[in-house]
């Protein structure tokens, strides 16, 4: 196919599938259990912004001086331009086709993660794209052409906007580099997770190789990620395995799949939840082991993020942690 | 200097001294945007994620909520500044302290002290 591609049968091309993307298929072939799904590539994006002229449209926006103030203004312009233009018949097909397939698969009702991968790998310069837009639970074609319209639209944010200013304030001279990014889009049927969080194969607070460290919480994983809750923390020895350190979080809310479709909410946690360790020792060990194998796979410590479903692990995304200082 | 509050360190063990500034929207973060040089922010809930584009002119972070694996957390490491997560204030009103001088120090294991500098 020209626009989607399963994750299985995929290569991982960085300018065709982002760096997200491009990692997630690495780890289907390294044999880790990751959610299906499919990429809708950057050349979806390619031919929506030529076919809509948007391109044009949007280099003339951004051509303008801007100051923060106007930030806001531009972004929703351009997010309005967006919404406007129609995504290519061509690739609705392909999408179709590759969730037919899917839900053939699955008599059950299932629901996707609709999230962004730009074609940039993780790094400083570009934690505004690196900043994954994730939609959640989408359950209809519709749905998930919107939300993957969302994610192409989510490169012009506010912040992004912002961030741009920022370099330009500091005399580089990256003012277009916004429409020179391409923006891949992954969708996966989503875990509808019991336990989920991040493991830093290194304890990041205080830099120690032969230690990992352990984010986790009831529900799913976005509360941990953008500071909804205190998820729990643990610290684990590598070196023999053993649990150091556990730290019991305050989760008084988890994030669950909308019963109206097409979110998720944030809802009470009981009582005897919240005050409970949201990981046992050997879920603990399989973390662990999952820890190990992709560092030593990837040859650099991994900053993973993981999802519990009916006692089955899933990983959800494994990337290099930025801000490490290793002598190489 | 009065101890404030206490949190989880998940960044540089450097100590920082700046102007307190309280963010909720990106609002904020545009009224500070030319004048966010040398500040300390705090943020109390999710969305904080607009904070990166004036990260690098900060020399603090701090949250009410979080831990190590959230994205403030994560970007406050890649640019090296000092970050609270989880923080316990023994004062309710955050909006109170915006504008006060306020210190950041470690205790050299794991947890970050929030000062106000009288």
């Amino acid at each position: 196919m020209k626009y989607v591609e399963f994750l299985s049968e995929a290569k991982p091309l960085l300018n065709l599938f982002g760096g997200k993307g491009s990692n997630l298929i690495d780890l289907i072939r390294l044999g880790i259990n990751v959610p299906p799904g499919f990429i809708v590539s950057t050349n979806s994006y390619n031919k929506f912004l030529g076919d809509s002229h948007l391109r044009d449209q949007i280099n003339q926006i951004l051509s303008i001086e801007y100051t923060q103030k106007d930030v806001l203004n531009i972004s929703e312009k351009i997010k309005n331009l967006f919404q406007k233009s129609r995504i290519p018949q061509e690739i609705i097909y392909e999408i179709k086709d590759a969730l037919y397939e899917i839900w053939e698969r699955n008599p059950d009702k299932i629901s996707f993660s609709v999230r962004s991968s730009a074609n940039v790998e993780d790094s400083k310069e570009f934690s505004f794209a690196g900043q994954a837009e994730s939609y959640l639970n989408n359950q209809t074609l519709e749905e998930i052409l919107k939300s993957i319209k969302n994610c192409w639209i989510s490169l012009f944010s506010p912040q992004a906007l912002l961030y741009i200013l920022q370099m330009q304030k500091k005399k580089k001279n990256e003012k277009k580099i916004l429409i020179d990014l391409k923006m891949a889009v992954i969708v996966q049927q989503m875990v509808d997770s019991q336990i989920s969080g991040v493991l830093f194969t290194v304890n990041v607070l205080n830099n120690s190789l032969n230690q990992m460290l352990i984010n986790s919480t009831w529900g799913l994983g976005q509360t941990v990620t953008d500071s909804s809750i205190i998820p729990d923390l643990i610290i684990l020895n590598k070196d023999p395995f053993e649990i150091m350190k556990i730290i019991i979080g305050k989760k008084e809310k988890k994030s669950v799949p909308n019963p109206k479709g097409s979110s998720t909410i944030l809802v009470d946690n009981k009582p005897e939840l919240q005050n409970k360790c949201s990981l046992n020792e050997s879920e603990l060990y399989d973390l662990y082991n999952l820890g190990v194998k992709l560092e030593e796979y990837f040859n650099y410590p991994q900053d993973i993020e993981w999802a519990i479903k009916d006692n089955i692990l899933y990983t959800l995304q494994s990337r290099p942690i930025t801000s490490l200082k290793l002598n190489k | 200097m009065n101890k404030i509050g206490e949190g989880l360190s998940c960044s540089s063990k450097s100590e920082v001294d700046g102007e307190l500034v309280y963010i909720k929207t990106i609002e904020d973060v545009i009224n500070l945007f030319d004048s966010a040089s040398g500040k300390i922010c705090i943020v109390d809930d999710a969305g904080i994620t607009t904070l990166s584009p004036i990260l690098s002119e900060l020399v603090g972070t701090i949250c009410t909520t979080g831990s190590a694996g959230s994205h403030l957390a994560i970007v406050s490491r890649e640019f090296g500044i000092p970050c609270i997560m989880g923080i316990k204030l023994s004062i309710e009103d955050i909006a109170s302290l915006n504008g006060k001088r306020v210190k950041i120090t470690h205790d050299g294991k794991d947890n970050g002290i929030l000062y106000l500098i009288k």
